[in-house]
């Protein structure tokens, strides 16, 4: 009996843990620009756990795949603009997919690239992995070689907060290529003259930007009010 | 500059397949650009010259050679984690086959990647070592886990008494099968070269002639006592022909240290001997007075020489 009731502790816990990151995926979703409806935002733990649940209790990660379409305005900011090569550019995004791996340890390339296997077939954008451990160098490193595809890897720890909803952490807003332009003519700057934001720093992580975009930074100031600073992902 | 790598010709539900098709596509490298696309370039470019460019391009393919060569060992990673073929393979007598293959695959890998594929392994249930077909051992790990004891063999004690005792952390114990696959990966693991495999130089046989334990251990029995005799080594050296000037010529064509510029070497050497002033030649020293107790060193008396007075003072005439 006792041993029953830990056991039921332990699921309890894992579930409750679960649940907030399934949370933060959504919300990393919506922030990124992705459809979610209002409900997917804010699932209470019951839901979850009805939908989610194995006969034991413990979360069941194989059931958890999101899949979810940008919206049109995440697609006008990631339209490149018209050039004499290119007049008509297509919005470089599409429908992400989010995966959890069910394994509780050790996972390396065989996992990796049977996600980038389904990535890949059911052509998806961008692909989310989500682990509950490290994943090796070695998967790391094939994660990120698929060619012609986004896949980035969370562990579920990394998601147990929605660190941009921290009050220390500024609002950073991604710019369209347009803006961009309007920016570096307004300042008269050339790109590399901003200062930068690296691609592996957790915000940038959490907004999945690329390279040579540019986010603005929005802070409170005491003295300002507002302030407004802009930096280059390198 | 980059291009974007061939869309897939091939879509298939099989994941064996499509590792086989990507496996087959050979990695997206670098190709440079032709002198039409450098000067269009360079156009709309009043600042930047050719010489920007060129070492511009340098650089890139420089890094583009770097990720080609990463691509290569994660390929190799992936093929050696097949290894060995069969599921009976003996790790102690490894089949030709697979011993070749392994050492090939294992020719650009540094010991952080190969630490990599070790991990890889374990990660898929099987022993570190790459010819061992063997599950790894795996402890169920107590509360308190994470090290255990490690005896050594009898009389491996401090002073040839009792057995030697050694905590090590249980992840170490853990990635081999046996402590024998341990000794026969680690022996790899040492062989391999720290240098990247793009820094490396042609003829550079560290990392690519690489032993297993097995052979190593039947080399050095094999191997005749060594003879040290002068006759040997004097034989051994003029086997060498150092005296040889056209066989030190190519000596130093193989270790590049010639140059059109200076064909003798990287330095000029010029012999010129000193001019002799006079061409007196010194005579030998001859027997003075003071020499006769020695005198002093450097201000020193030695103590047997220190004459004493028949009144106790030292006699200081001899020192001055």
């Amino acid at each position: 009996m006792d041993g029953d009731s830990a056991h039921s502790m332990e699921a309890e816990r894992e579930m409750t843990r679960l649940w907030r990151t399934f949370r933060t995926v959504y919300e990393l979703l919506a922030d990124r620009g992705y459809e979610v409806s209002d409900n997917e935002l804010v699932l209470p733990l019951e839901d979850f756990r009805a939908k989610y649940a194995d006969p034991l209790g413990y979360p069941d990660r194989t059931k958890m795949k999101i899949q979810a379409r940008p919206t049109e305005t995440m697609k006008l900011k990631y339209t490149a603009l018209p050039s004499k090569a290119n007049p008509n550019p297509q919005p470089d995004c599409g429908t992400i997919y989010v995966d959890f791996c069910p394994d509780s340890s050790g996972v390396g390339t065989k996992q990796v690239r049977a996600f980038n296997h389904l990535v890949d077939e059911n052509n998806f954008h961008t692909g989310i992995f989500i682990t509950q451990t490290p994943i090796s160098p070695s998967a790391v490193r094939l994660l990120s070689g698929v060619p012609g595809r986004i896949c980035e890897h969370f562990q579920e720890q990394d998601l147990l907060v929605n660190i941009t909803r921290h009050e220390l952490v500024p609002k950073h807003v991604l710019l369209s290529p347009e803006e961009k332009a309007k920016l570096l003519e307004r300042y008269r700057l050339k790109e590399s003259q901003l200062p930068r934001i690296q691609v592996s720093d957790p915000v940038a992580r959490y907004l999945g930007l690329r390279r040579g975009q540019v986010v603005k930074i929005i802070r409170k100031s005491e003295t300002a009010g507002r302030y407004a600073s802009y930096r280059w992902v390198i | 500059m980059a291009q974007s790598g061939p869309s897939h010709a091939l879509k298939t539900s099989l994941p064996e397949t499509y590792a086989a098709v990507n496996a087959q596509q050979p990695p997206p490298s670098y190709k440079y650009p032709t002198q039409e696309e450098q000067d269009k370039y360079l156009e709309g470019r009043p600042g930047a010259t050719q010489q920007h460019l060129e070492v511009a391009l340098e650089h890139a393919q420089q890094i583009q050679t770097q990720k080609d060569a990463e691509d290569v060992i994660l390929n190799r990673i992936l093929e050696l984690l097949e290894l060995p073929s069969s599921p009976t393979a003996d790790p102690a007598a490894p089949s030709q086959e697979d011993t070749i293959k392994f050492k090939y695959a294992l020719a650009p890998f540094r010991p952080s990647d190969y630490d990599n594929l070790i991990l890889e392994r374990n990660f898929e249930d099987s022993c570190g070592y790459t010819l061992c077909p063997r599950k790894y051992r795996k402890q169920d790990r107590g509360p308190g886990g994470g090290f255990q004891f490690k005896y050594g063999p009898k009389g491996s004690g401090p002073g040839g008494r009792g057995r030697s005792v050694d905590i090590v952390s249980e992840d170490r114990v853990e990635k081999w099968c046996s402590d024998a696959c341990a000794e026969r990966a680690l022996w790899i693991r040492v062989q391999l070269s720290e240098k990247p495999v793009w820094e490396r130089r042609a003829g550079d046989t560290r990392g690519t002639a690489i032993l297993l334990l097995e052979e190593a251990r039947a080399k050095r029995l094999k191997a005749p006592a060594p003879t040290s005799s002068v006759s040997s080594v004097v034989d051994d050296l003029q086997s060498m022909g150092l005296g040889n000037r056209d066989r030190s010529r190519e000596l130093a064509m193989e270790r590049g240290d010639t140059s059109t510029i200076r064909p003798d070497g990287r330095v000029n050497v010029n012999i010129r001997e000193n001019q002799r002033s006079s061409h007196q030649v010194p005579g030998a020293p001859q027997m003075r007075p003071e020499d006769a107790n020695g005198g002093t060193i450097e201000g020193y008396v030695p103590r047997e020489q220190q004459r004493v007075d028949q009144d106790g003072d030292i006699d200081l005439l001899d020192q001055i």
